[in-house]
């Protein structure tokens, strides 16, 4: 659980100014944001639908949308990696209702690799990562968003309130909901096996 | 108090950060034990998945094509600035913009005549100065169209020029290849879109027809131009040849709706290129190409029976599709066996697959013409190649739908020895030739203007 954050890699002043240069139609500017945060965007992309080939188009879009919003974002508000993850929230919400009832998406494994937990440390924790993930993926907007971002992307509560537009304490009581959603989610899936 | 939700993320925080383990909170917080452990059983097991990358070749392709759009915005904003609205782009869609932008149009026109900006960047190529404002030209070509069908035959002509000029900058030794390829990927991609969300209106066959072909052209451009470009953009070319290749599928289907017998012409007529496609890159131990190639076929083997099903459902050239079918069948497998021969072992079941389906396709339009009455002069059952072998052989022929044996004879119906529409028998001997090319390819279209370009 919890990944490190790596995405600091041009920080403070650094970024801040990339930013400002990009919302002032440097596309410079705006290309090297897009090498910085391709690929994270792409995994969380990747870990919600799937398949290299929506992903990739879901990426492509996230950062068009992105250059043309990119003049109302405010540094102050809310982490570039969460305010890029947001737009990649809403893409992938209005993809989902494109495909309406399609869930083949829940059922591609493809994205587990090597690093799956071993049968004892999933015995003992109860869950693998593929039924965690589809379980994850049957919850319903900001409940997957917050436990994606917290505990896949890493993000704290106070960056992943202000990408949501709430306060702390309501992200948390989100937490709480959805663990207690996927928990149901789950035993409901065993009871069926 | 503080809230179990408060808790919880405090628990979640202690242990992430190792101030506390598991039983240490749950110790702490007795009284909610019951409640705390299974949600922390659960947060502690949620893992970032491993090590999931974008291929460098999206990377850069989207990089490049995303600047490229950017300029284009960027450029179409100006005109529209220099026109009498401000910020006009972003409400294109109103009358008023609407007029503005015929207006803006003429003066273009004007300038173009005259030896303008617009007229003199239609040679450019990405990386030059004036490829921005080509760009911005195309898109207010687009904005000036209403009709649906015209855009989607603009955008084929535009996905054209991008293809003559990725040939260009291949030849040339450029690094700027990408930009043309995602561009052209880009186009085709609306067109399909876009004849996809016109199924069942009145334009639908024709340019269902119209994009299915613009597919079987663009195909033999693309890998020529594969073969001539960097390893990096020759994947990306790969990648472009095998997103034309799923949609175009969706295309024939649409068309099968409304002309059979036109869908199964260009479909067979782009099952022979991707075979062809196949036996060079195996040849050339590209494995990938060749498998990806293989699979396209595998698809519209798949596809070929549905189209199949859409003659027979309206009763109409069906007789002519079966034949078609027999006839090409017959040299697919023939180079299937001669593929067979090359791939290397852990192929060999996609190529036997890719027999299987071709035989069970021969049998059924074998077995439909012979219940209709016709016959002809080909083998009941598929014919394979003695260069497989034997086992492979008798899995394959194993229990397909042939049937073996005509009607009755019917008076007035066109049975054996009738007036059915029997081959002329040359495909016998490109059988045994083993590499006969298909006799009448489909013609591409003729490059008329507002259709394919290349």
């Amino acid at each position: 659980m919890y990944t490190q954050r790596n995405d600091e890699i041009v920080t403070g002043t650094g970024l801040e100014l990339l930013i400002e240069r990009a919302k002032s139609d440097d596309t410079d500017a705006f290309g090297k944001l897009y090498d910085m945060y391709v690929d994270r965007i792409y995994r969380h992309v990747y870990y919600r639908v799937g398949n290299a080939a929506d992903s990739e188009d879901l990426t492509q879009e996230v950062f068009m949308k992105a250059w043309q919003a990119i003049g109302r974002y405010r540094i102050t508000d809310t982490p570039f990696l969460a305010w890029l993850m947001r737009i990649s929230h809403n893409l992938i919400v209005d993809s989902y209702r494109k495909k309406k009832r399609d869930e083949s998406y829940l059922d591609d494994d493809s994205w587990i690799i090597d690093s799956a937990p071993t049968p004892e440390e999933a015995a003992e924790l109860g869950y693998d990562r593929r039924r965690l993930r589809r379980a994850i993926l049957r919850l319903h907007g900001d409940q997957q968003q917050v436990l994606i971002m917290h505990f896949i992307e890493g993000f704290t509560y106070t960056e992943i309130a202000s990408s949501l537009g709430k306060k702390e304490g309501a992200v948390r009581v989100i937490q709480h909901r959805a663990l207690t959603r996927l928990r149901q989610i789950l035993e409901k899936e065993k009871d069926v096996r | 108090m503080k809230k179990i939700a408060d808790i919880l993320a405090l628990c979640l925080e202690d242990i992430a950060s190792g101030r506390s383990t598991l039983e240490d909170c749950l110790e702490k917080y007795a009284s909610l034990r019951q409640q705390l452990e299974p949600l922390l059983k659960i947060a502690l097991s949620i893992e970032a998945p491993g090590d999931i990358k974008p291929s460098a070749a999206f990377k850069v392709r989207t990089r490049a094509h995303l600047l490229e759009e950017i300029h284009a915005r960027r450029a179409k904003a100006k005109w529209w600035q220099t026109g009498f609205v401000a910020g006009a782009q972003r409400t294109v869609r109103f009358r008023w913009s609407r007029a503005a932008a015929i207006v803006v149009a003429v003066l273009l026109a004007v300038s173009a005549i005259g030896g303008g900006t617009a007229y003199a960047s239609q040679d450019s190529l990405p990386g030059d100065v004036m490829y921005p404002v080509k760009l911005g030209t195309e898109n207010v070509r687009l904005m000036l169209t209403a009709d649906d069908a015209s855009r989607v035959r603009l955008k084929l002509a535009f996905a054209g020029t991008r293809l003559q000029e990725m040939e260009a900058l291949a030849d040339m030794g450029s690094d700027k290849i990408s930009v043309a390829i995602s561009g052209y990927q880009h186009n085709m991609k609306a067109a399909f879109v876009e004849t996809e969300q016109l199924e069942g209106e009145d334009a639908s066959a024709s340019l269902s027809e119209t994009v299915a072909l613009a597919v079987s052209c663009h195909l033999p451009i693309l890998c020529r131009i594969e073969d001539k470009a960097p390893e990096e953009d020759g994947e990306a070319i790969e990648r472009a040849q095998e997103m034309i290749g799923e949609r175009q599928i969706s295309v024939l289907r649409i068309l099968a709706g409304k002309n059979p017998v036109r869908a199964t012409e260009i479909k067979l007529d782009v099952m022979q290129h991707w075979l062809e496609r196949a036996d060079v890159a195996l040849t050339e131990a590209k494995i990938g190409g060749g498998e990806m190639a293989l699979g396209q076929f595998v698809a519209l083997c798949e596809c070929g029976n549905e189209i199949a099903q859409c003659a027979h459902g309206s009763k109409d050239g069906f007789n002519s599709i079966d034949e078609m079918n027999m006839q090409c069948t017959s040299n697919h497998l023939a180079m299937l066996g001669a593929i067979y021969k090359k791939v290397p072992a852990d192929m060999k079941e996609s190529v036997e697959r890719a027999m299987r389906l071709s035989a069970e396709g021969y049998c059924r339009a074998s077995s439909s013409l012979l219940a209709a009455g016709m016959c002809h002069n080909l083998p009941e059952k598929p014919q394979l190649s003695d260069d497989i072998p034997v086992k492979v052989r008798e899995r394959i022929l194993d229990n397909l739908p042939c049937e073996t044996t005509l009607p009755e004879e019917t008076p007035g119906s066109n049975g054996p020895g009738g007036g059915g529409s029997a081959p002329n028998g040359q495909l016998n001997e490109s059988q045994q030739s083993g590499y006969a090319p298909w006799d009448v390819p489909p013609p591409c279209p003729s490059s008329a203007p507002g259709q394919h370009e290349v």
